[in-house]
């Protein structure tokens, strides 16, 4: 719609203005890394962060959260509870922003999932472009998501004082000129954002060895591949990597009631497909017992699966599940072995 | 427990330290409406009587002596539901440490000169001697588990204790890895359902909720290494809450 100049002096009492009408989600230090978490003083924004440990599909779809009320008895009554609020969720990475994308395509097809789409609706989201990458694991150049040109409200790119803001919705609009002052961008400034974003791509060296685009043919071939079997020694099974995952979605729901017995409520938290019985069934088959099987499923899935139903791979590069793996498993490597012997 | 009459409950103790049914005395007073679903007719910790009419028992310790065999077939002929409370009744907890040891050497170290009065054999969880139809894992109990296992129970329902690793509630609380700030933890291949309690106050898990179902022990052991610990100081960490499954699975 219309570039925007934000000057950096100016993001302070933007936030703050901010949170007077929403639930302000950002990039915060949580230790020597960093966290998406509300935001309840403007200084708590780290927008220099480089990743966090959990993607921000956190705020769309919570690790826990309550689906619905119930009453038991002669009368069982059910209530769908919805808990959605308001949201600004900035400084959202190119890469969690694809991620994003795919969420919405699982969550919206086939059985709409009321919660997080209403969640989604309600959360403006800034994203904001990577110039360097956040450490040696992240291979979002190989993976198409070292930028995007959708999926955002506002888009902001560092300019060193200053902010470029990409307005790319109503919403972002009306956000940035009724909360923020920002002014618009001059041709000097375009030829600035045009000099910061060609500098950026030299600097992101790490790739895969071969066009991810060739992934699903690849691993078409790959469902008896050796590697499996090696991962699946390798492998603690503790769901990290899928946990981390942006793209990850799988859930588990439970019911817990109060100690009446009389009432309770439903919920769900995030599962794992790494998990030991995540693939068993009533009667206690477990259709992936095999360390190797769901080593190969959380691969195919990224690579395979996702892009044949929704058309985009399930992978967005952005290195988390190599960052948390204590047994250092890598879908770079893993991907590359099985290229370099197709 | 389909009747109009509340359930009655038994709590008796074993080799174990009572820390666990200190944890539900805890519970009792921040979930005062348990004692509104129950009736507690034996619980040596918290009252005097002693009633011998119960459906529900929970046992805490672990069985360390031939007598123990006879007091457990007992309780077991008399309660419907048998509930192992906490590590020692589960895992054998440390009791179990003693049966890397030979025994004649655990006696002396313990009781010195007077050994020959004190009856005592390899420390065993106690599904070793009796069917267990339940077990609240962990050192001590998480109050809050035994609530949510209370209630399975009086719904009839078996009680759902995680089968996930820790890691799982590690990641969700978006800890900071202890392994990425050099310490060493056995969350990946321990059972979750502590909230990650350790790790999130920094310090790496015991393992004092058991092992999860299949544990990758040997590539544990193998990060553990690469992390810098020696074979001993492995060991040490996975026997101390978990020698007698260890020692089972290698039978």
């Amino acid at each position: 719609m219309s570039l925007m100049i934000l000057d950096k002096g100016a993001v302070a009492p933007l936030v703050n203005a901010l949170m007077a009408d929403y639930r302000v989600v950002g990039p915060q230090a949580r230790g020597p890394k960093f966290v998406f978490d509300t935001i309840t003083d403007p200084s708590q924004l780290r927008l220099d962060y480089n990743t966090t440990i959990l993607p921000p599909k956190k705020v769309l779809q919570p690790p826990e959260e309550r689906l619905a009320t119930f009453v038991r008895g002669a009368k069982p009554q059910v209530e769908t509870v919805i808990e959605a609020q308001p949201t600004v969720l900035l400084g959202v990475h190119t890469c969690d922003l694809h991620a994003i994308q795919l969420l919405d395509k699982a969550f919206s097809q086939e059985y709409p999932d009321a919660h997080y789409l209403q969640r989604r609706e309600q959360t403006v989201i800034v994203s904001l472009e990577c110039l360097e990458p956040c450490d040696e694991h992240s291979f979002c150049k190989s993976m198409g998501t070292l930028t995007a040109d959708e999926g955002y409200d506002l888009h902001l790119t560092d300019l060193g004082a200053s902010y470029a803001v990409d307005v790319a919705t109503e919403r972002g609009a009306e956000l940035l000129s009724k909360y923020g002052t920002a002014r618009e961008a001059t041709a000097a400034d375009i030829k600035r954002l045009n000099e910061v974003l060609s500098a950026k791509w030299p600097r992101f060296t790490y790739r895969l060895d071969f066009d991810a685009a060739e992934l699903p043919a690849l691993l078409s071939t790959a469902y008896d591949h050796p590697l499996w079997d090696e991962l699946g020694e390798r492998c603690l099974a503790c769901g990290s990597c899928t946990n981390v995952c942006p793209t990850c979605y799988c859930f588990n729901v439970f019911d817990e009631v109060d100690m009446s017995l009389a009432e309770g409520e439903r919920r769900r938290r995030w599962d794992s497909c790494q998990l030991d019985e995540f693939a068993r069934v009533a009667g206690g088959e477990n259709f992936r017992k095999a360390r190797a099987a769901r080593q190969r499923h959380r691969f195919m899935r990224k690579g395979k699966y996702l892009y044949e139903r929704f058309g985009v791979l399930g992978c967005v590069g952005c290195g988390r599940c190599i960052r948390t793996c204590v047994a250092g498993i890598s879908i770079v490597d893993g991907f590359n072995t099985i290229y370099g012997s197709a | 427990m389909a009747t109009n009459e509340k359930p009655k409950v038994a709590f008796f103790d074993f080799a174990s330290c009572e820390g666990c049914q200190l944890t539900v005395v805890d519970a009792l007073q921040t979930h005062l409406d348990l004692l509104d679903a129950v009736e507690i007719v034996q619980f040596r910790e918290a009252m005097t009587e002693k009633g011998e009419d119960y459906q529900i028992a929970f046992v805490e310790g672990s069985c360390t002596r031939k007598s123990d065999e006879e007091r457990l077939h007992r309780i077991r002929k008399q309660a419907q539901i048998v509930v192992a409370l906490g590590a020692c009744a589960h895992t054998g907890g440390v009791n179990a440490l003693k049966n890397l040891h030979p025994l004649e050497d655990v006696r002396r170290w313990v009781y010195g000169d007077k050994a020959d009065w004190y009856e005592t054999y390899p420390a065993r969880p106690i599904d070793a001697v009796i069917e267990v139809d339940a077990f609240i894992p962990g050192c001590p109990i998480d109050r809050e588990e035994f609530i949510r296992v209370v209630k399975a129970l009086l719904l009839g329902k078996k009680p759902s204790i995680p089968d996930y690793p820790l890691c799982v509630e590690c990641k969700l609380k978006e800890n900071v890895c202890l392994f990425q700030v050099g310490k060493f933890c056995l969350g990946p291949i321990t059972r979750a359902g502590c909230g990650a309690i350790c790790p999130t106050y920094g310090d790496g898990c015991e393992g004092c909720r058991g092992l999860i179902p299949n544990p990758n022990e040997n590539a544990m052991k193998d990060v553990l290494a690469e992390a810098g610990l020696t074979v001993e100081e492995i060991m040490a960490r996975f026997t101390m809450f978990n020698t007698y499954p260890l020692q089972e699975a290698k039978r």
